[in-house]
């Protein structure tokens, strides 16, 4: 099954997907044990993993027969973007804010 | 982690010039977004700008007036998401005006930026090394693991 691309707040949207980021702050998991912790199938479970991935918020890494999860920084870094967007949109609209009063004094 | 932004200017103009173009749609637009703002506490309105998909945003921020005390103080709710109906963003703009001898001392408070998707940032915080620590020792545990992770 193909994997939507999905943004970095689409793919926070969904709580299952926020549940396995939560449990991997706190250990590594394979597949398997990760799928015990939801009501889910395994492939729905996959599935979830699969977008996480492509979205840059785990890893997966093959050991042995096993694949491990692991949290990836990438994508995280894409939310802390947000604060980052904002602090220079209101530097910059603050600015207008001045030029703007200075224009109509002048006027 | 940062979650709180906060910008403080100052203005040659007096609280009440200031005021008005806090409080007024078509002089917020001049140097905001196009709106439908009115100061009235309970009032929802909205800021309208392109999309910015890179942020997951439509590029409508969703307000609600909450606070107003005249020349001195203005809150608003400020939400957006991908889509109508979608919050991924939701958040607090607060202005505080003090008057100063030749001018305006203008204090932003943009906050809330703490919601479900940053609980996860702050519980990474400390996580983060013990997961770089754990992920190391997996790969050292196995021949052939991915050392690029």
């Amino acid at each position: 099954m193909a994997t939507p691309t999905l943004d970095t707040f689409q793919v926070i949207a969904d709580p299952s997907r926020r549940r396995i980021l939560h449990l991997l702050t706190k250990d590594s998991y394979n597949i398997n044990s990760l799928a015990e912790n939801f009501e889910m199938s395994r492939p729905a479970v996959s599935k979830h993993i699969s977008i996480l991935q492509t979205a840059g918020f785990i890893t997966i890494n093959e050991i042995g027969r096993e694949r491990y999860c692991t949290l990836n920084q990438n994508g995280f870094i894409e939310l802390r973007n947000w604060i980052s967007y904002f602090d220079k949109f209101w530097t910059s609209k603050l600015k207008k804010l001045e030029a703007t009063l200075n224009k109509k004094t002048k006027n | 982690m940062q979650t709180v932004i906060k910008h403080q200017w100052i203005y040659e103009q007096s609280p009440n010039e200031v005021w008005e173009y806090l409080t007024q749609s078509e002089l917020i637009a001049l140097w905001l977004m196009p709106n439908n703002f009115k100061a009235v506490v309970g009032h929802e309105f909205d800021f309208r700008t392109n999309p910015i998909p890179s942020l997951g945003l439509s590029g409508i921020f969703y307000c609600k007036v909450l606070e107003i005390v005249p020349l001195k103080k203005l809150t608003y709710s400020w939400k957006g998401g991908p889509s109508n109906g979608i919050t991924t963003l939701d958040t607090i703009v607060e202005w505080t005006l003090e008057q100063q001898e030749n001018g305006t001392i203008l204090n932003l408070k943009h906050s809330g930026f703490k919601d479900e998707n940053y609980s996860i940032l702050t519980g990474m915080t400390d996580g983060w090394q013990k997961n770089i620590q754990k992920m190391l020792k997996y790969l050292n545990k196995s021949n052939n693991g991915n050392t690029n992770s």
